[in-house]
């Protein structure tokens, strides 16, 4: 799970963090654009390495190489079998060639991943909503949404306590095969499964105290504007994808780096 | 703004023939401060639902008779437009904060409300001062304290402007400190902003001094309606077995032996009006020191059961336990108390070896929790946990019973054994063949408690097990404990309830901050007014009384009303019959 880890959105604070959430969607897609257009690997070693910078600006690199150490497992199993499964087709011969074509393929992943990390771990849940909002996603999906991510926590702490309160029962969730132990978690599925339902009508009163659905003009106490930044970021953006759409359709391939080694 | 009028009002629950409210008829005025009491399962809740039109919009159900707020009828107004007239507040703080942020959450009714943004900003500004909480603006929702996320509710039904404000039991899982916190937060928007309050409560004493007006209820019946003097005194009340404040009790037993004296309804009341009944005297002393009760009840002995060195744990960033060194004894009543988040519940995990310390040692009967798995340690130790709905999941109240005892590896003919005993001991035979979920809380709980029970382990240890009880269901509860310490099991409690304890006087544990920071009998406890306020727990009233009284020669280690009103007649003029 440590991959999803690195993207939890923990409060902090930081121009990335203060940007248009759209501004900053735009820039993901960006990247992803740009790491699906190229198949090389000094352009993706590029895009790869240039948001680096974004990360540090962001001061979420703790929790970015959180989610590369996660995602390392996964990058590896694609460069293996990049590999392997070129090596057996080409007649047991490794070139340099194939390695670097493995490599570049990593190096999409992880750019990719790094990409949706800067905009998960830096976007406020809130301010997430709202941009949704924004793209006339209907408030009830928001809503479910905002309320899916604020018990999160609330379950999480409530399935350890009924694990607690089972073990203490002498529920041993560890031991046996896999079909017993799938078994043993019955009794603390079905405590959670009943106080969800529970919590889901507390939750519905509380709501229609609160009047909701009083009004279909509901205001916002959260508001989005663009900021100069904003602007200026979004330029640059669109900028960067029209220069890396006119190199990938108009500029001579770029030189491979290992096409001239044979390994085996 | 803030009056309610109720006539003729029946209500039952959909699928159920039973009336949950029978024809109540009441008029609250603006600016009232009143107490809902009344038994568990008596309607109060129910009412409540009633009061912003809850009942008859969310619940169908069959609904006869009127109510009005502000004049409208809760028949012809959706419950959002009665939300802007009452505001309803419930138990449970973490099932009705919507939003990630404080201030977010205040918003949330006033944006459902269509509010514009610069009003918004006001009332949200205007709420978090009125409760104490500007400082935590953009805090993030989860990271509140149970106070805090409680006096949150508060804002943000205050910020939507109600003139009535109703709340159901918004103490029970506070320390009473925070307890008293939050009742000071009402009486002061009731004082100065004329907000009626309707707040439901089972802790009298905590909360009698506040309200200017109570209601009991039974049965779905309004039973009495008046002043908290007049009402506490009636027998028409105390037949019911709702708690009377222990200042009432003592008031009117000291008039049933004829001294005239004003009922009081806390202990500065009671100092005012008994003082003038007596002389100051600075030495006499009027009894000799009573020693522990733990030397007169129950197999105690001096042999250690549980011992704890240096224990220190914590939780991915949070120092839980600071050093925690601890001994009980097999016999013992130990009573463990303070703030919350004191670490009082992440100690008694400990002793079963639901957590293993971090540091220091833990050792049960010589064992070392450690190297034993929680299975094994279990059955020495067992844990009640505080809501039974985190362990209730079987299909009948028999198997739930017996889910322990299989996993123990128990045979099926001592676990036929076992459970019978145990539901006869809780008096749950009738609901053997029912399903856990249809019971009520309290006999929720009671099937929680067996299930421990059953296997007999020589510790109990109950997290909370007077919250959310009324006073007939907590006077058992005391009882049932006095009877398993009599067959020699250690029993350990962890609670907020200083008038419980004050009356089954155990050993107190006082823990502040990850320490012990007092450990020894509830009479010196209790007078011992720093650890006390260190740990964020106040004497019963009892007590607080006996230490104003000090100057007229009196103990200040009174615990009960029993004992007051002996040491009381001993010195009071009799004159004034």
């Amino acid at each position: 799970m440590s991959l999803l880890e690195g993207l939890r959105f923990t409060r902090g604070d930081s121009p990335l963090h203060r940007l248009d959430p759209r501004v900053k969607f735009l820039i993901t897609m960006v990247i992803f654009a740009l790491s699906i257009i190229f198949f090389d690997l000094i352009p993706l070693l590029l895009v790869f390495t240039l948001q680096i910078p974004l990360i540090l600006v962001g001061r979420i690199w703790r929790e970015w190489l959180k989610t590369l150490k996660g995602a390392a497992f996964l990058a590896i199993i694609i460069f293996a079998t990049n590999l392997l499964s070129f090596y057996f087709f080409q007649g047991m011969h490794l070139t340099g060639a194939t390695v670097e074509y493995s490599l570049t393929l990593t190096l999409r992943f992880l750019a990719l991943i790094t990409s949706f990390s800067l905009f998960f771990l830096t976007t406020s849940p809130d301010k997430l909503s709202l941009a949704l909002e924004k793209a006339r996603v209907p408030y009830e999906f928001n809503f479910a949404f905002i309320t899916a991510i604020r018990f999160v926590p609330v379950l999480a702490e409530e399935a350890q306590t009924i694990m607690d309160a089972q073990r203490s029962r002498g529920l041993e969730l560890d031991k046996g095969g896999f079909l017993s132990r799938i078994r043993k978690y019955i009794p603390v599925l079905l405590p959670l499964i009943v106080n969800s339902i529970r919590r889901s009508l507390e939750l519905a009163e509380a709501m229609e105290s609160r009047a909701f659905g009083a009004t279909k003009d509901r205001t916002n106490f959260y508001e989005l504007r663009m900021a100069r930044i904003d602007y200026v970021v979004l330029i640059i953006s669109i900028a960067v994808l029209v220069l890396a759409i006119y190199a990938r359709l108009f500029l001579p391939p770029f030189p491979k780096v290992m096409s001239g080694i044979v390994f085996v | 703004m803030g009056r309610v009028s109720v006539e003729g009002l029946c209500y039952s629950y959909p699928n159920t023939p039973d009336l949950a409210l029978k024809d109540v008829n009441l008029q609250i005025d603006e600016g009232e401060f009143i107490l809902l009491t009344g038994p568990s399962g008596c309607g109060k809740t129910t009412f409540c639902r009633c009061l912003n039109g809850l009942i008859p919009h969310f619940y169908s159900g069959e609904m006869k008779g009127d109510v009005k707020i502000d004049g409208l009828s809760t028949r012809d107004h959706p419950t959002y437009e009665l939300a802007k007239h009452a505001g309803l507040i419930f138990q449970n703080p973490d099932n009705q904060i919507f939003a990630l942020t404080v201030e977010k959450d205040i918003a949330f009714g006033l944006e459902n409300m269509g509010v514009p943004k610069p009003k918004m900003v006001e009332e949200i500004d205007w709420a978090m001062s009125q409760v104490g909480i500007t400082q935590l603006r953009e805090r993030g929702t989860h990271e509140l304290s149970g106070g805090q996320k409680q006096r949150l509710t508060i804002a943000s039904i205050l910020a939507m402007r109600p003139g009535v404000i109703v709340m159901d039991e918004p103490t029970a899982f506070l320390d009473p400190v925070g307890a008293e916190k939050i009742f000071n937060v009402l009486k002061t928007l009731n004082k100065e902003h004329g907000i009626t309050i309707l707040l439901i409560e089972h802790r009298m004493d905590l909360a009698v001094k506040y309200c200017n007006r109570i209601i009991i209820f039974n049965e779905g019946r309004i039973v009495n309606d008046g002043r908290p003097r007049d009402i506490f005194t009636a027998d028409a009340t105390r037949l019911i077995g709702v708690g009377i404040p222990r200042m009432v009790e003592l008031g009117r037993r000291l008039r049933q032996r004829g001294y005239q004296i004003e009922i009081p309804l806390d202990s500065d009341e009671a100092y005012a009006s008994l003082s003038s009944h007596l002389r100051k005297q600075e030495t006499l002393k009027l009894r000799g020191e009573i020693e522990d009760l733990n030397t007169f009840v129950g197999e105690y002995s001096s042999k250690p059961l549980i011992q704890l060195k240096d224990v220190t744990y914590s939780y991915s960033n949070v120092e839980a336990l600071k050093g925690v060194s601890l001994s009980i004894n097999r016999g013992e009543y130990v009573a463990i108390m303070g703030e919350n988040g004191a670490g009082k519940t992440t100690l008694v995990k400990h002793f079963n070896g639901l957590l293993r310390p971090k540091g220091g040692t833990v050792t049960v009967d010589n064992v070392d929790v450690s190297t034993k798995s929680i299975a094994t340690m279990a059955r020495k130790v067992g844990l009640v946990f505080q809501n039974p709905d985190d362990q209730l999941f079987a299909e009948d109240v028999e198997e739930e019973i017996s889910f322990a005892l299989r996993n123990f590896g128990y045979e099926e003919a001592v676990i036929r054994e076992r459970v019978d005993w145990a539901l006869n001991l809780l008096d749950l035979e009738r609901y053997k063949k029912s399903s856990p979920f249809i019971l009520s809380g309290g006999e929720r709980k009671r099937v929680a408690l067996a299930s421990i029970l059953a296997w007999n382990p020589d510790v109990i240890v109950l997290d909370e097990p007077t919250v959310g009880q009324d006073y007939g269901q907590k006077e058992r509860l005391k009882h049932f404990l006095m009877q398993l310490r009599t067959q020699g099991k250690t029993v350990i409690i962890v609670t907020h309830d200083v008038e419980f304890v004050a009356e089954s006087q155990p050993r107190i544990l006082l823990m502040a901050q990850g320490k012990v920071v007092a450990d020894g009998p509830t009479k010196r406890i209790m007078t011992d007014a720093k650890s006390l306020e260190a740990s964020s727990v106040s004497p019963p009233e009892v007590t607080k009384l006996f230490t104003k009284l000090a100057p007229y020669g009196f103990p200040a280690d009174v615990l009960d009303v029993d004992e007051a009103v002996e040491l009381l007649m001993k010195k009071m003029k009799r004159g004034q019959k």
